[in-house]
């Protein structure tokens, strides 16, 4: 009888270990912060930059309510604010000094594949996040303006822009940007140009001073926001 | 009586104090090879209870059963068939029906042991 409480025992010790070493194993590790020194230091710039933007913000938006609150014409302070957020939702016309990408087809003696039809769609991506990088304000590919939610896919073959067909070629790109200089010496040693030219795609910027970009002209559609209901 | 939970409880603490971890690729032999030593444990409560307990064939069931889950298991990863979940079934049957007894047997010793001073009062 003793034996056999002793052996008993020492499976249930077994059991207990297998059950704890399994328990322990399908425990979420936990996570440790690895970054170094300098990894630390970029971050905390980031967030300070971050923090400076959002201060800035909140100035503005304090200033508007100031101004609103003192003005006895609320209606045009609030159509002023309406117009400006507007513009930068894409909604107006804009115009202004900037580059026109334009996008041509190049055909070598050696080349042997079928008709270009359009610029594909992950191009498209790159060429605008490098935009995006070297200072553009406003984008517009062909007659479709990009804003904040514009999606680039491709269906059958074709590109899609804000979901309508891209512009045939020549592809004009206007970009308004504050240095136009610099931006066109930047596009023209991108790295979107090597890979416009792997499709048999050239690449070629003019600063310019005036261009005008159509605005963007479907329904914005709203997801992820809603509306604050103001406390009383 | 209380050794066996002692037993788990030590085998608890000894392995939640080690920090011993296994592979996350190889947690789904630990948990099978867990399952055929909880089902090996029962077997022998079962078998104690109805007086046909064996110590050489409880141990050696209970460390047969463990690699053979786990050795299963381990085949079915290399054909490719969860053959973890048949021994997952099989073990979970045999579980199943191994507490009915021993809850069965514990009931009928229970009550046995209810009416025996109930009978002699009787009796008196």
């Amino acid at each position: 009888m003793k034996d056999r409480m002793i052996i008993f025992t020492c499976v249930t010790t077994i059991i207990g270990f297998m059950i704890a070493v399994q328990f322990q194993t399908t425990k979420e590790p936990e996570i440790r912060d690895t970054r170094n020194l300098l990894e630390l230091r970029q971050d905390l710039t980031s967030e300070k930059e971050r923090q400076a933007e959002l201060n800035l913000e909140i100035e503005k938006q304090m200033e508007l309510l100031f101004q609103l609150q003192q003005t006895e014409d609320v209606e045009e302070v609030m159509t002023n604010a309406i117009s400006e957020l507007r513009e930068r939702a894409g909604l107006t016309e804009v115009s202004g000094q900037g580059i026109v990408i334009e996008v041509t087809p190049i055909f070598d003696e050696n080349y042997s594949s079928g008709p270009i039809r359009s610029v594909p769609a992950y191009l498209v991506r790159m060429l605008i996040n490098e935009l995006n990088i070297n200072g553009a304000k406003e984008i517009a590919v062909g007659n479709q303006r990009i804003v904040s939610t514009t999606p680039i896919r491709e269906a059958n073959g074709v590109t899609l822009i804000n979901s309508s067909r891209m512009a045939q070629f020549p592809l004009e790109i206007k970009v308004i940007s504050d240095d136009p200089e610099g931006l066109h010496h930047a596009m023209m040693s991108s790295r979107s140009k090597e890979f416009f030219a792997y499709e048999n795609l050239s690449l070629e910027s003019t600063p310019i001073n005036y261009v005008k970009l159509p605005s963007y002209d479907k329904a914005l559609r709203v997801r992820y926001m809603e509306t604050v209901k103001e406390e009383s | 009586m209380w050794l066996p939970f002692i037993g788990l409880l030590v085998g608890l603490l000894l392995g939640l104090f080690t920090d011993f971890r296994v592979p996350d690729e190889y947690s789904s032999y630990l948990s099978i090879a867990v399952l055929a030593a909880l089902d090996t444990l029962f077997g022998g409560i079962r078998a104690h209870l109805e007086n046909k307990f064996d110590e050489k064939v409880f141990l050696t069931g209970f460390f047969t059963n463990i690699l053979l889950a786990a050795g299963l298991a381990f085949l079915g990863v290399h054909l490719g068939v969860d053959l973890y979940l048949a021994a997952v079934f099989a073990f979970g049957v045999r579980l199943f029906h191994n507490i009915a007894l021993i809850r069965r047997t514990l009931l009928d010793k229970w009550f046995s042991k209810e009416k025996r001073p109930a009978k002699t009062k009787e009796d008196n």
